[in-house]
């Protein structure tokens, strides 16, 4: 059956370097640049480029060893490129930036900042889509929300403490300043700012029948997708403002999902109507990906959807702990993954010019 | 979903459930005279049914329920026990509910009553003024004039003298103003260590600028645990409730003379943590074995005691509106102890900590100053900033920067800001401390004018968003209160202002009911008397720097009165005190920083 899906997954490169389990991986969204995080405490972050050839070709950059006392969880860069977040079991959120040197040349990466407060393992970090604000979570039960300051500085702006169990995920909206959070709890909360006053839950999505490990925005802002340890993938559509209904349920997978990415996708033919690329893994080891498009002829809200390609044994027998579309400009059909067999290794989603048989 | 009880992770725990259980090992303590060994093989242990177990003897034969064996005692674990842990922080509420309870106060009580002369205990309750004021608010009727926190105290008080047989009952605002004494003193001390050593003291168990109030057993609780960076900072004045129990226990019991165990002292407080704070080491008398607060109960409880003993709050009592009796008589008969009543501290709902050292230097200072006060984010953090009246062009020099800064988000940017200004270690893990010495000297360049602004001199922070009104331990706002009505009385009808409410359980009714009944308990708070008394004088009117919370009803001529009586007592009580024997720092505590002993491969997760 995989013969008639129109697109393969193709491995590009694999990217060893780390000692322990690979966690996590971030695309840097201003230059080529790919950080991985991973239990050995490090960060690797690995450059790439298309030789003579048109072959793309990734190469080690740097190694940040952290300083964290435990496992490197969960990776983010700021949208402007220039900062990265690390989330760490030591309960801590680090902020690192490049040193300059007195020239002006790239230097070594420096922890600009830490962030203390949660008082148990931090498991996801991410950066609003204006960069002003850091999202981080933890096994506390809480979601921080930190205004980020000139000069590496930051104010805790809520601590929201919402969910009754693990936060396992943060995710911003695209555009504007809604922050979901996903928990062991099976609920996904939807976080806004009072202006007059603090941060405060707005909505809670309920349907997951087991934790919610993974979530992700459309890029256009009006779904939200989420994975879930109940083997499936959500789509919920928003409504209204903190109206959102879960519209699709992916299913198919054999095991826990623990990541989903949604990318714009490199669609083979244009289409106004497309909502891009869902791209699912976890304990099955198997990568998936499905294209999504808003239905035409029907006012009930359901997007169309199409799984499009699946590479089995992604990691070998290993569990695929995160999987995380390229978001730059040329590179729509690039996507990571990290798995517990220490490997990070991109991969390329191209279109099958067979023809049917 | 559940993962064996054999798998035990100690750095790879994100797929482990997240609560973790109480760790603290539980130690049993056997008798020297039994002649088994513990743990031998032939102990077996026995479950009835109702929960209690049994040791039951290798011997015994299966199934003999003529011998249902020794009963063995059931651990507990003790609020001391959870204080000198770092496992949880300040969450172990059901253990707190237990140990002191409503229920804990009504069997003393029922106990106490029957109990022979010699054994019985004097029974006290002294009762805070936020408590009074969440009571209050509600009682009070949405269509009439509300009640007034001295109406409640004077119904509390023929509550828990006619229905529960307490002999004393008073409220907390003396030992308030003891405190607030004693801080103001402690302030000045703090500064003047600080000129001689020219410097901020970083040293271990030393004392530093700025000072952080110290009435919060929230946020003692937490910076013990997670911030012991900041202990220097935080004064050492005891809170309200420690003074008022050093008053009881000490001093009224030598006018009484009993000793500090023949009095049972109980507190009404806004807060839970404040049992924590009555259980703390630093207040347990070892000579008599007793606390100096014995049990503390919250508003809400307080209220439930009402309800159980069919009392109403709401009904009420003869003479509530009189002022107190005049001091001057009934303090001098030994017998009958009477402190003054209901005293107004301006400021703030939770204690006017900073307002007494803002008076302080403003009353003290050669110059005149003028206060500007600042809003930073919302009316949980407001900057304080006292200047010299230079020439009208200029700003005149800052004397004086103080902070108010209430609630878990601001206490966390409390604790970075104050860390960054004094330079005190504020990072646990490694990372930042290893690599950031290059960034932070980068930023020192860039930033120097930033720097060189002056720092906070004092900040009172409370953990409670909105202070201790809104205290974790209040009264729940009444099930109508919220979704149709603001403060002020009038419905609002949300969806005509554009406010998209779904229905009313959405979550806007649900936070604007919270924050309006804040404000509310708050009205209440700075609302005495229903009419003021005759002939108050404009010009008299005694305005607070802040410019508002005047209280509505107190001629400030009435009001002086009160503090020059407090402050006479005052002297007469450290006399007294001293005089019996009491230790040089009397009103003051101390608090030690709570290593953790979460280490991973220790913890079943």
């Amino acid at each position: 059956m995989d013969e008639d899906l129109p697109y393969t997954l193709s491995n590009v490169a694999q990217l060893g370097g780390h000692e322990d389990r690979a966690w996590h991986i971030a695309w840097n969204p201003a230059k080529s640049l790919l950080a991985s995080c991973s239990a050995d405490k490090s960060v690797k972050l690995f450059t790439y480029s298309h030789d003579g050839e048109g072959t793309l070709n990734f190469t080690l950059a740097a190694s940040i060893p952290t300083g964290h006392l435990k496992t490197v969880r969960s990776v983010a860069w700021s949208p402007s490129g220039r900062t990265l977040a690390t989330a760490s079991f030591d309960s801590n959120i680090g902020i690192w930036e490049q040193e300059l040197d007195d020239d002006g040349n790239p230097g070594e990466w420096e922890c600009a900042s830490l962030l203390e407060g949660h008082e148990t393992e931090c498991k996801s970090v991410a950066y609003s889509s204006t960069g002003t604000l850091l999202a981080s979570c933890s096994r506390d039960k809480t979601v921080w929300i930190w205004e980020v300051q000139p000069d590496s500085d930051f104010e805790c702006m809520g601590v929201l403490m919402e969910h009754t169990q693990d936060v396992k995920c943060v995710a911003w909206h695209p555009t504007e300043e809604i922050l979901a959070s996903g928990s062991y709890d099976d609920t996904i909360k939807l976080y806004v700012d009072d202006p007059q006053d603090d941060w405060f839950c707005c909505a809670t999505l309920t349907g997951h029948q087991s934790t919610v490990w993974s979530l992700s925005w459309s890029p256009n802002g009006k779904y939200l997708a989420s994975a879930s340890d109940d083997k499936t993938v959500r789509l919920w559509r928003r409504n209204g403002e903190y109206d959102f209904k879960c519209v699709l349920v992916l299913e198919g997978q054999e095991r826990s999902v623990y990541s989903v990415s949604w990318g714009v996708g490199k669609s083979s033919q244009e289409n106004d109507s497309s909502l891009g690329w869902i791209a699912s893994a976890g304990g099955d080891g198997v990568v998936r990906v499905w294209d999504l498009s808003e239905n035409p002829s029907s006012t009930a809200d359901v997007p169309l959807v199409k799984l499009i390609a699946r590479l089995p044994a992604a990691h070998g027998v290993f569990d695929i702990n995160s999987v995380v579309w390229c978001p730059r400009k040329g590179y729509e059909d690039l996507l990571a993954t990290s798995g517990d067999d220490v490997v990070t290794q991109t991969l390329q989603t191209t279109y099958q010019r067979r023809l049917r048989q | 979903m559940a993962f064996s009880g054999a798998l035990t992770l100690t750095d790879l725990n994100d797929f482990i459930t997240p609560s973790q259980a109480c760790i603290k090992p539980v130690e049993q303590i056997l008798s020297k005279t039994e002649g088994k060994q513990p743990g031998s093989a032939s102990n077996e242990i026995r479950i009835d049914h109702n929960g209690s177990y049994y040791e039951v003897n290798g011997a015994t034969p299966i199934g003999g329920s003529t011998t249902p064996g020794k009963k063995l005692e059931q651990a507990q674990i003790s609020l001391n026990d959870c204080l000198a842990c770092s496992g949880c922080i300040t969450s172990a509420e059901s253990v707190l509910i237990t140990l002191q309870s409503h229920n804990e106060v009504l069997s003393f009580l029922s106990s106490n009553a029957t109990a022979d002369v010699p054994s019985r205990k004097v029974p006290v309750i002294s009762i805070a003024p936020q408590s009074l004021a969440s009571l209050a608010a509600s009682v009070s009727s949405p269509s009439s004039a509300p009640i007034t926190p001295r109406q409640m105290f004077h119904r509390l008080r023929a509550f828990c003298k006619e229905v529960l047989g307490f002999d004393h009952v008073f409220d907390t605002t003396f030992a308030r103003h003891v405190a607030l004494r004693e801080h103001v003193k402690e302030f000045i001390e703090r500064q003047e260590e600080y000129r001689l050593k020219d410097q901020a003291v970083k040293s271990e168990g030393g004392t530093a600028l700025p000072m952080l109030a110290s009435a919060c057993p929230g946020w003692i609780c937490y910076a013990e645990k997670a911030h012991p960076e900041m202990l220097p900072f935080i004064a050492r004045t005891q809170s309200p409730q420690q003074v008022m129990g050093t008053l009881v226990k000490h001093w009224m019991g030598e006018k009484w003379g009993k000793q500090p165990n023949e009095i049972y002292h109980v507190s009404v407080m806004p807060c839970y943590d404040k049992k924590l704070e009555a259980s703390r080491a630093d207040f347990y008398n070892e000579a008599y074995s007793t606390r100096d607060v014995d049990c503390v109960i919250t508003t809400g409880e307080m209220q439930l005691l009402a309800q159980e003993k069919g009392w109403d709050l709401s009904s009420p009592v003869p003479e509530e509106d009189t002022l107190q009796p005049s001091l001057t008589t009934s303090s001098k008969l030994l017998s009958d102890v009477s402190l003054p009543e209901l005293m107004v501290h301006s400021g703030s709902s939770s204690g006017g900590y900073l307002q007494s050292i803002i008076e302080h230097i403003q009353s003290t200072s050669p110059t005149p100053l003028s206060l500007s006060v600042k809003q930073i984010r919302n009316a949980d953090y407001e900057e304080f900033v006292l200047r010299r009246e230079a020439e009208p062009a200029a700003e005149g020099k800052i004397v004086f920067k103080g902070a108010k800064c209430y609630g878990f988000r601001n206490l966390q940017n409390v604790v970075r800001k104050v860390g960054k200004e004094t330079g005190v270690r504020v990072a646990m893990g490694a990372a930042g401390k290893l690599k950031g010495q290059a960034a932070v000297m980068k930023r020192g360049r860039r930033g120097q004018e930033m720097i060189s602004e002056k720092g906070y001199d004092y900040i009172e922070v409370m953990a409670c968003p909105g202070g201790c009104v809104n205290g974790g331990g209040q009264a729940k706002p009444p099930t109508n209160f919220g979704a149709v009505e603001d403060a002020e009385g009038y419905s609002r009808k949300w969806e005509e202002s554009g406010v998209l409410l779904e229905d009313n359980s959405g979550p806007l009714a649900a936070k604007w009911g919270n924050k309006e009944w804040t404000k509310r308990v708050e009205n209440v708070y700075w609302h005495d008397l229903p009419t003021p008394p005759a002939s108050p004088t404009s010009e008299n009117h005694h305005m607070t720097n802040s410019g508002e919370k005047e209280d509505a009803g107190y001629d400030s001529e009435i009001r002086n009165e009160i503090v020059m009586m407090a402050d006479r007592l005052l002297i007469d009580v450290t006399d007294e005190l001293y005089r019996s024997g009491s230790q040089h720092n009397l009103f003051r505590t101390n608090y030690r920083a709570v290593e953790s002993e979460v280490v991973g491969l220790a913890v079943k997760w």
